[in-house]
Order: structure tokens, then C-alpha cells, then sequence
């Protein structure tokens, strides 16, 4: 067991940092695409509302799996060929925005109606209002939700190797057909997942108990 | 696609959409079974984690970091191709059913726990005054106000759950993905049969939220007398 952890460790780590690029792009696109959709589901057009609402529903209703299939596969068909890195890339993070949106959502309602009101009655535009007051009060609330999008984004891109996305699921599968030994192989897989995962979900409920006793 | 062969393209989906329900109805049964095996399973971690044999707390601490910091996919394949290895060679619907059950206790264990934790401390002072059993405390009195508490997020493990399930296909489980997977390999047709496929798991969770949502209702007093 431990001649073949030295056989394949520099693979294990090469294909855990594809793993970690690959929840990075995601994650930043979750981020950004996340809060415009929650932006437009307080819009005033009715049309922006219910686009945005439809696009959470559906990428919220249907499996991860689902969706890379039909963004590599079903792309494919339409002349838009993506590697399959691109289209896992695209589809956890449009997948990621959908639950992001909804976290941003839960955070800007927590903060009072009364602190945009007050905002508001100052003279400040609406827009203001939720650049300046709201949103810097809704980043503390909406801050440990996030790390666990994280952590369960980590952990999906796994799905990606389903797709041939080169990750370190993907390289567990290709070492296991080499090796054949496959328990060895997902076991390690699994405890290099763990070494990522652990540490992020420590920090998490270290800042979340600090978090609370602050309140 | 022009017009007509758009015609002759949907002709194909009724077989398609046949195929698919049966996925669709293995897909539901694997949902349940492993939802099942989840809460009891989650419910034995629970309790261990209340025990006074300290490693009985150790084991179930160490259970629950270890499944909720591994993807279940890695979970899925030490089970199914791992254990193959050891001569033991689970028929793909156990191996996956097992999977997502003990990932989905770690999960349960801790809806459990905090529902738990929940109720308020005064309820169970007042059992212990009037002079009734531990164990008769937990079965009358915690567990239906805690099961009330839990309910939404078991509801929301369960949704999640069967979009997770896709993921049994990987395995080779005659569920909804993997049929679709077949079929698709058969006919060459990605984008209108994944489209049929996500739309019928798009239709099982909204069914599924809805029976979740008249189930909180139905255990809630105050909606339930109006």
C-alpha cells in the first residue's frame, strides 16, 4: 500500500490541483452570476424577476450530472464544442449560481426593511441604498452559507469526471484501470478529497461559532 | 433541424420518454430506499453520539467528518469497485442504496441532533416532574416536537438526494440517468434526450417539494385546526 502511494502520489496531487482550479472557476463564476440573479429577482421588471426565478428553479430541480451532460454533449450538437474541463467549468458554476442567488436572497431580506427605508429617507437611491447599506450587511449573514456552497462545490466537481474532465476523480478512475487495484486507489482518492475538504469545514464552524457569539 | 425533420425528431420521443419513466420510476425507488436507510442509519449515529462509552462517540464523531468531507461519487466507487477487489461484489442498486445511505446519515445525524436540541428544555422537565421515564420522554414527548423541527430539512436532504442519485448511472444503476446514458449511446441524440431526462427529474422534485410542503402541514397543529 505504501510502495503504491509513492507510485502515485505526484498524480494524486497534480489531479487535486485541476480539482481545485476547477472548483475556483466555478466558484467564481457562482459568485458573480449568483448575485446578479438575486439582484434581478428584486427588480422591478416583472420579465427580469420571473427569468431569474425560472433559472434558479430549474438549475436547483435537475441533477449536477444532467447538466454537464447537456452543456458538453448538448453543445456539442449545436457546433459549440467545449473541452471537457470548459464545460464542467460552465455548468457547476451556472449550477453553483442558482444556490448562491438563493443564499444572497435569504441575506438581503434579513436585512431589515427599515434600514433601506432609512436609507431611503436620507435621499439615497435604491441602488445606493443596496451598494451602501444593505449588501455590507448581508455579506456577515450570508458569509457561512457560502463556505458550505464551497465545501459541497469541492466535493461535486467530482461529478466532472463523468464527464472526462481531468480531475482527481477522473485520474482515480485512469489509475485504477493501470493499477487494478482499486480499493487501494479510490481509498487514497478519497483521503486526499478529505485532506482538502476537513480543514475548510474546521475554519467554517470556527468563524460560524464566532459569528454567533458576536450577534 | 428544419421544420419537418423537428416533426420526425419529437415523433421519436414517446419511445424515448417510455424508456426514461422506467429509469424514472427506478430513480424513485432508489430515492426512497436510500432516504430510508439514511434516517436510520443517521438515527443510530445520533444516539451514538450520545452515549457514555466514549469510542461508541469516537467511532460516530470520526463516521461523520469522514462521509461529509469525501464526494459521494469516491464514496459510491469504494463500494462498488473497491470492494470487488475484497471478493465481495455488491449488485450495483446495494452498493449505491448503501452509499448514499451512510452519506446521508452523517447528514441526518445532524438534522437529528439539532432538532433535538431544540425543543425546549422546560418540556423535558416537566415529563421528568411528573415523574415519567427516560426513554418514555423521548418517544412522547421529544421526538414529535423534534420530528416537527427536523421536517424541513429532511425534506431538503430528500430533494437533494434524488438529484444525487443521478449519480448511481457511474455505477451502472438502471436508474433515469443511466437509461438515459443508454439510450443516447444507442440513438446518438444527447441534447433531446438529456433535455427529457432533466425535465423528468425537474418534475420529481417539484412533486417532491410538494409532499414535502403538505407533510410540514400536515404535523403542524396550528395549520392543521384552520
Amino acid at each position: 500500500m505504501i510502495a503504491l502511494w509513492l507510485a502515485i502520489y505526484p498524480e494524486l496531487l497534480s489531479a487535486a490541483w485541476a480539482t481545485i482550479q476547477l472548483a475556483a472557476f466555478a466558484l467564481a463564476i457562482g459568485l458573480v452570476l449568483g448575485l446578479v440573479i438575486a439582484l434581478a429577482r428584486r427588480s422591478h421588471s416583472a420579465m427580469l424577476r420571473r427569468a431569474a426565478g425560472i433559472y434558479v428553479q430549474i438549475f436547483r430541480g435537475t441533477p449536477a450530472l444532467i447538466q454537464l451532460f447537456l452543456i458538453y454533449f448538448g453543445l456539442a450538437e449545436f457546433g459549440v464544442k467545449l473541452s471537457s474541463f470548459q464545460a464542467a467549468v460552465l455548468g457547476l458554476g451556472l449550477n453553483t449560481a442558482a444556490y448562491m442567488a438563493e443564499i444572497y436572497r435569504s441575506g438581503i431580506e434579513a436585512i431589515a426593511r427599515g434600514q433601506t427605508e432609512a436609507a431611503l429617507a436620507i435621499g439615497m437611491r435604491p441602488m445606493q441604498a443596496m451598494r451602501w447599506i444593505v449588501l455590507p450587511q448581508a455579506v456577515r449573514v450570508v458569509l457561512p452559507p457560502i463556505g458550505n456552497v464551497m465545501i459541497n462545490l469541492l466535493k461535486d466537481t467530482s461529478v466532472a469526471s463523468l464527464i472526462a474532465a481531468p480531475d482527481l476523480m477522473l485520474r482515480a478512475q485512469d489509475l485504477s484501470a493501470e493499477y487494478f487495484r482499486p480499493l487501494e486507489i479510490y481509498v487514497m482518492v478519497g483521503i486526499v478529497y478529505f485532506l482538502m475538504c476537513f480543514p475548510l469545514s474546521l475554519l467554517l464552524r470556527h468563524a460560524e461559532r464566532r459569528g454567533a457569539r458576536s450577534r | 433541424m428544419t421544420g419537418a425533420g423537428f416533426l420526425s425528431a419529437v415523433a421519436d420521443w414517446p419511445r424515448f420518454l417510455g424508456v426514461l419513466s422506467e429509469g424514472a420510476i427506478a430513480t424513485v425507488g432508489l430515492t426512497i430506499a436510500s432516504s430510508l436507510a439514511a434516517f436510520i442509519f443517521g438515527g443510530l449515529i445520533a444516539l451514538m453520539r450520545e452515549a457514555r462509552f466514549p469510542p461508541l462517540r469516537w467511532f460516530a464523531l470520526a463516521f461523520l467528518e469522514v462521509f461529509r468531507n469525501v464526494p459521494v461519487l469516491t464514496q459510491l466507487f469504494i463500494l462498488y469497485f473497491g470492494l470487488s477487489r475484497l471478493g465481495i461484489q455488491l449488485p450495483a442498486t446495494v452498493a449505491v442504496t448503501l452509499g448514499f445511505g451512510l452519506n446521508g446519515a452523517a447528514v441526518c445525524s445532524e438534522i437529528f441532533r439539532g432538532s433535538i436540541a431544540a425543543v425546549d428544555r422546560g418540556q423535558r422537565e416537566a415529563a421528568q416532574a411528573i415523574g415519567m421515564s427516560n426513554g418514555l420522554i423521548m418517544l412522547s414527548i421529544i421526538a414529535p416536537q423534534a420530528i416537527r423541527i427536523a421536517l424541513p430539512a429532511l425534506g431538503n436532504f430528500c430533494i437533494g438526494l434524488l438529484k444525487h442519485t443521478s449519480l448511481a448511472s457511474a455505477a451502472a444503476a438502471p436508474e433515469l440517468a443511466y437509461r438515459a446514458k443508454l439510450l443516447v449511446s444507442e440513438t446518438f441524440r444527447s441534447t433531446e434526450i438529456y433535455f427529457l431526462a432533466a425535465l423528468i427529474y425537474f418534475l420529481l422534485s417539484l412533486a417532491l417539494a410538494r409532499l414535502v410542503q403538505r407533510t410540514e402541514k400536515h404535523f403542524d397543529p396550528l395549520a392543521r385546526a384552520a
